[in-house]
């Protein structure tokens, strides 16, 4: 375990919302703002178009933590509703991995507009560091 | 068919209801007693693990209950090995059972509870299951296997039967379907599972709205159920959008929410993640855009998610297993 460990490096997948995140993470891009390179960026529709089972998925693929990026509440989202969907189901979600036994930390929600690339970079350095302060997922059962 | 079928019924983790439901098939128990020996079923009659030494093949093997101990792995393992067609009969043999839920905990906290802590306990010994200690009489009970596992987490299982316990209908399907095969009418896909291969909710008969909007959820004692209308429409959890149908609805019919003892609906993933993607946002507040996030969040809370949304199922989750698995 300890030998594996040595080399371990946070790996975070972050389902960013076409419109605001998504733009949000081009724009640090263009405007050559550091960030990790742990995150691995997937464009989806909405952050309400995150199905919680796409998490489960990502943790079971290696991934440490998962950062779901939408648009500002509460008039934003370009479907109405689709951040707030998103945030009623994420705060369950932490709840259900609480019970399991996964620090619910592990999942984050961000509202970043198209226009917020400094934003992005922050949260994503951010929770690079939090995640790697948790350590890899499960591996916390002595 | 020339021959009786040999028919083994063997016990892991179980309540005993799945052996009631076998013998709750009346008439049709003693049909299938016509056409079958039962070689082995200590629950309902005198059989011991070492008359499993005298048994060369066994055609069909109903196991029943979760793998909770190394005695229900070993004996599970012995009679699997002799059974020509396995079936895993029950929603512990298939999907953990409820006993599951006990993952959501340490293996040494479920002990510490189980056998030391709990009101009703006396071991002043502090003996331990797989320990014999100042035992006089040699009697050791079983070790604990790490997690409480599903039968397929060790054998080859042909037929799922679901439910707790599965429902008469099921079972007589099940028997119907196993009785042509060995007569080489049909053939039978590895994992075929006898149940519906929709969701309950496509089963239904209560009245659904178009589209469900509820101010919060509410538990089953708060709230005065229409038996005429969706559970979830009146803000009481059901488990339907997630569960496999073909049960005949008992639960619904009683007015009471499905608590999903079928399984998982085809093509689900994560039951309880997504059940979590299904229900919250089906809350909406009047005036929400006008709370705060955090506020908005505590308004949707649901007691106890992983225990609703897993009642049966827990054992399928591979994120439990990703924590309580050294
Ligand atoms: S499936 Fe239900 S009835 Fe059958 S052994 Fe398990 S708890 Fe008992
Ligand atoms: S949620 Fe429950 S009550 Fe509503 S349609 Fe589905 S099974 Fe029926
Ligand atoms: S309604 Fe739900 S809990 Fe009741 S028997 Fe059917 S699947 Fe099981
Ligand atoms: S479009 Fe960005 S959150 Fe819905």
């Amino acid at each position: 375990m300890e030998e594996r460990n040595k080399n371990w490096e946070p790996k975070i997948i972050a389902f960013l919302c076409k419109y605001c995140a998504s733009a949000g993470a081009d724009l640090a891009g263009v405007s050559r703002l550091k960030y990790p390179a742990n995150i691995l960026p997937i464009t989806v529709p909405c952050s309400g178009s995150v199905d919680m089972q796409f998490i489960v998925r990502a943790f079971e693929m290696g991934a440490d933590g998962v950062l779901i990026g939408g648009c500002h509440t509460p008039s934003d989202c370009h479907f109405l509703r689709g951040n707030f969907k998103a945030l009623k189901r994420v705060s369950v979600m932490k709840e259900l991995l609480r019970q399991i036994g996964i620090e619910p930390q592990r999942i984050r929600l961000e509202w970043i507009s198209a226009t917020e690339g400094k934003k992005f970079a922050e949260v994503a350095r951010e929770f690079t560091e939090e995640i790697r302060k948790l350590g890899p997922l499960g591996d916390k059962h002595e | 068919m020339s021959r009786k079928l040999k028919i083994a019924v063997v016990p892991g983790e179980v309540c005993g209801g799945c052996d009631m439901a076998l013998v709750d098939l009346h008439k049709n128990l003693i049909d299938v007693i016509g056409l079958a020996d039962i070689v082995f079923w200590p629950i309902a009659m005198d059989f011991k693990e070492e008359d499993l030494d005298e048994l060369e093949s066994i055609d069909i093997a109903l196991f029943q209950g979760s793998i909770r101990t190394e005695k229900h792995k070993e004996i599970i393992e012995r009679v699997a090995s002799k059974a020509k067609i396995k079936v895993a009969f029950g929603a512990c043999a298939c999907f953990g059972g409820v006993q599951s839920l006990a993952d959501l905990y340490k293996l040494e906290e479920v002990l510490n509870e189980a056998y030391l802590k709990s009101p009703s306990t006396i071991n002043e010994e502090r003996i331990l299951p797989g320990e014999s200690k100042a035992n006089p009489y040699k009697i050791t009970a079983p070790k604990l296997v790490e997690i409480n596992y599903k039968v397929d987490d060790f054998i080859d299982v042909d037929v799922y039967v679901p439910g707790c316990p599965p429902p008469k209908e099921i079972i007589s399907e099940a028997v119907n379907k196993l009785i042509k095969y060995f007569e080489g009418r049909i053939s039978l896909e590895k994992g075929t599972v006898i149940a519906g291969t929709r969701t309950l909710c496509d089963e239904c008969p209560r009245e659904k709205p178009e589209k469900i909007v509820i101010d919060r959820f509410k538990r089953i004692h708060e709230v005065r159920l229409d038996p005429s209308k969706c559970f979830l429409a009146q803000g009481a959890i059901c488990l339907g959008p997630a569960t496999r149908g073909g049960c005949g609805s008992p639960c619904i019919k009683a007015n009471m929410p499905c608590r999903g003892c079928m399984g998982p609906a085809p093509n689900i993933y994560d039951v309880g993640a997504k059940l979590v993607s299904a229900l919250p946002s089906l809350v909406e507040i009047e005036n929400e855009p006008k709370l705060s996030d955090d506020e908005l969040s505590k308004r949707v809370t649901i007691m106890d998610p992983a225990g609703l949304f897993y009642r049966f199922t827990l054992g399928l989750s591979r994120l439990v297993r990703m924590v309580r698995r050294e």
